[in-house]
């Protein structure tokens, strides 16, 4: 008898429904509606890498140890340096970093003793070319410069 | 198939224990550590203890001078014996020991030692709890026993261990290549092996491009 | 046998893959079929092969780490974990209170983020389009939580040789807690929508029947083992990185088939919740641990082996006490699992391998490595 007033009144149907409305509440949408809307990444999240210079004379913070070459598993990072006579300190010459094969592990920023190396928020890092994924010291300096859309 | 030519074909394993005597002396495996990229170093204050207890009793009762060795390193106990023992040690450990559950059979390769491969079976016990790792030395070429018979499960293991190794198991129901193309030239496993050597020609043929490296 | 009859009949060979959307991933299933049923099966697989065995070589301990997340990418720290532990037990060493705490909040968050997507995508597989939206949105949750700790949602890197790298973000047992009070109630949501679903008890139940006896026979662990009734976990068994303190059940099915499968990870994400709030309320503080500067151990070979959400994941190490390892042996759950699809399946329908194929959690990543 039950079981004919259900199919009568159709409940199985209208349980079914609610279940599909309770889910229509708009705090459990996770869509990103992505060029319109830049998501948030967490603060550590480990994108787009960045040479760190000093704000306040404007040097590179890298000291040229070659570390964060050495702890790369994939070896993507080539350190160029030259001795300055005068302070007999190495100084950075060239950066090279291979983003098209990087993993974003993050041994390399753990490894560097003064933190110039830092893996960033940016997450954009679609180029045209594959040579645009190869980034030298002033793009790893300045950072990428995404384009931004406006809806 | 890309097997290998081997230096002796299926000659067997009857002529291997006799080739492997004279090297029963070094008694542990791992510390032969000469096949490795390093020069031989004073060897490592080893941790490996012998192993005492119920089943290595049993097993050098029922096995003799077929085991060379039961011992413990970290607390894992391994037992290495000689090729020919293998299949029946297993076979009496299932039945006997109830060491039902064939976890892995891997190899490791020493390219400088006599008998090159180290084969290795990982053995558990559900009733006991226990793990135990079984070893063998077997050279290039020789063609150790399966051991479907035993445990159905080593079928595909067995053929990753051929396909990375090149260890052909006699008697194995599909020796065949498992994770690399039938195609390929060699066995990426062996040390010889680099990590950046490509089968260019296989690259070639099939994929029509030139290979970067 | 088919009969004879006066038709002729001849065996279809039928191929399933590599690119099939049931297949998760690229494995490419030979079917040899009697009309609707499977006579025979073969399965070539490979296809993702990486020599993630020979990378390992080649790199230092350190190094490697990253590497192995991309085997099961979904549930890299839980192939982390196993890496750490293993290296680590060839040091000698052990990861602080803290860090081991921490290490098994990650990983069962990890194991309910694997068996969401096996949920959704299983569902999917069998013809229930719903639960995968809500899968992922949970999953979702517990990516969050990767991405707040470490920064990378799937493949983290989340621990180090020796502990841990990143100190647990301000607001992480917030996040855990209400996490798993959101979660719980989901699992009923799933259940209710499949649990006792007409069509999915009839197109799971009683199909793809592994007994225990033959998983052990084929090695098969993990839910799988489970569902055939032997209550046999390693997180018990073998206890590592403090699970013994723990109080939890391992959830056992009778049959060994798909529901039952079915029924053992709908538990185990329970389960894991309750791991997960008991280790919450006890995060010791105090170091987490730091990577030895040189990894270098003494000349021996370990077998170390977890509790992955697809069953043992073992590493087997070997140190010629050079700062690579000589040889790193990953034993993969679901290239050992994915053996005992033949015998799952024969005799069984057509229809019915791509249910066995989800029930059996496979991830290409790993079965090929
Ligand atoms: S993130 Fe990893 S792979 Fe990328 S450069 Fe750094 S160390 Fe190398
Ligand atoms: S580790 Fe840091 S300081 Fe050293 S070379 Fe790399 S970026 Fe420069």
């Amino acid at each position: 008898m039950g079981k004919f007033f259900r199919t009568i009144f159709l409940v199985d149907l209208f349980q079914g429904l609610w279940v599909t409305f309770r889910n229509q509440n708009p705090k459990y949408i996770y869509t990103e509606q992505y060029p319109a809307e830049r998501p948030e990444v967490a603060e550590r999240y480990r994108g787009a890498p960045r040479l760190n210079i000093n704000p306040d004379n404007g040097e590179t913070l890298c000291i040229a140890c070659n570390l964060c070459a050495l702890a790369c598993p994939e070896t993507l990072i080539v350190v160029g340096s030259e001795r300055n006579e005068q302070t007999r300190r190495k100084e950075l010459t060239t950066f090279t970093y291979d983003l098209s094969r990087c993993m974003f592990c993050g041994l390399c920023e753990d490894a560097c003793p003064v933190d110039a190396l830092e893996l960033t928020q940016d997450f954009e890092l679609a180029s045209y070319t594959r040579d645009g994924a190869i980034w030298d010291r002033q793009m790893l300096e300045e950072g990428p410069k995404p384009t931004q859309y406006k809806c | 198939m890309a097997d290998e030519p081997k230096p002796e074909g299926g000659a067997a394993e009857p002529g291997k224990p006799a080739a492997e005597t004279p090297k029963a002396a070094p008694p542990k495996p791992a510390a032969a550590a000469a096949g490795g990229h390093t020069p031989p170093k004073p060897p490592a204050p080893m941790a490996s203890t012998p192993w005492e207890g119920e089943i290595p009793g049993q097993l050098k009762e029922r096995f003799g001078d077929q085991i060379r060795e039961c011992a413990a390193y970290l607390g894992q106990n391994f037992l290495a014996a000689k090729p020919d023992a293998v299949i029946p040690i297993l076979e009496f450990l299932k039945l006997e020991a109830d060491f039902d559950y064939l976890v892995d059979i891997t190899a490791v390769d020493y390219p400088k030692r006599a008998e090159r491969f180290d084969l290795i079976y990982i053995l558990y016990s559900f009733a006991r709890n226990e793990r135990l790792r079984l070893k063998t030395m077997i050279a290039d070429g020789a063609q150790p026993p399966t051991a479907v018979n035993v445990h159905v499960g080593a079928n595909w293991l067995e053929r990753e261990v051929f396909d990375m190794f090149g260890i052909q198991f006699a008697g194995h129901p599909d020796m065949r290549r498992i994770l690399m193309p039938e195609e390929w030239e060699g066995f990426p496993l062996r040390k010889e092996m680099s990590i950046i050597q490509q089968d260019d020609r296989w690259v070639k043929e099939n994929l029509g491009i030139e290979s970067g490296q | 046998m088919p009969d004879a009859t006066f038709l002729d009949t001849t065996e279809l060979v039928l191929n399933m893959g590599p690119q099939h959307p049931s297949t998760h991933g690229v494995l490419r299933v030979i079917l040899k079929l009697d009309g609707e049923k499977v006579m025979g099966t073969e399965c070539v697989i490979g296809y993702l092969h990486r020599g993630v065995e020979k990378i390992g070589e080649n790199r230092t301990y350190q190094q490697f780490a990253p590497y192995v997340d991309r085997m099961d990418y979904v549930a890299a720290v839980s192939n982390g974990l196993g890496y750490c532990l293993a290296v680590e037990k060839l040091l000698n060493i052990e990861a602080p209170a803290r860090a081991q705490v921490t290490r098994i909040i990650l990983t069962e968050l990890n194991r309910i983020a694997s068996h969401l997507l096996w949920l959704g995508t299983h569902a999917l597989d069998i013809g229930a389009i719903t639960p995968v939206f809500y899968c992922f949105r949970e999953r979702e949750e517990v990516l969050k939580i990767f991405e707040n700790y470490c920064g990378a949602r799937l493949t983290t890197h989340a621990f180090r040789i020796g502990g841990l790298q990143y100190e647990l973000y301000d607001g992480f047992e917030e996040q855990v807690k209400a996490f798993c009070d959101m979660f719980l109630p989901k699992v009923d949501e799933y259940e209710e929508l499949l649990t006792n679903n007409r069509i999915w008890v009839a197109r799971l139940k009683g199909v793809g029947i592994l007994s225990g006896d033959e998983c052990k026979e084929f090695g098969v662990t993990g839910p799988v083992l489970r569902a055939a009734g032997v209550k046999w976990d390693l997180r018990r068994a073998q206890p590592y990185s403090g699970y013994e303190q723990y109080d939890f059940e391992i959830p056992t099915g009778e049959n060994g088939d798909t529901y039952d499968r079915y029924m053992v990870r709908m538990q185990e994400m329970r389960q894991s919740v309750r791991i997960i709030r008991q280790a919450v309320d006890k995060i010791p503080t105090g170091p987490i641990g730091k990577t030895p500067k040189v990894i270098k151990p003494a000349t021996g070979e370990v077998y170390v082996s977890i509790e992955a959400p697809k069953g043992e994941l073992g590493y087997f190490v070997v140190s010629d006490n050079s700062t690579q390892p000589y040889r790193v042996r990953v034993r993969p759950p679901s290239f050992v699992n994915l053996q005992a699809l033949d015998r799952m399946v024969r005799g069984g329908l057509v229809a019915d391998v791509v249910a066995i194929i989800g029930t059996l959690d496979i991830v290409l990543g790993e079965v090929d490595r």
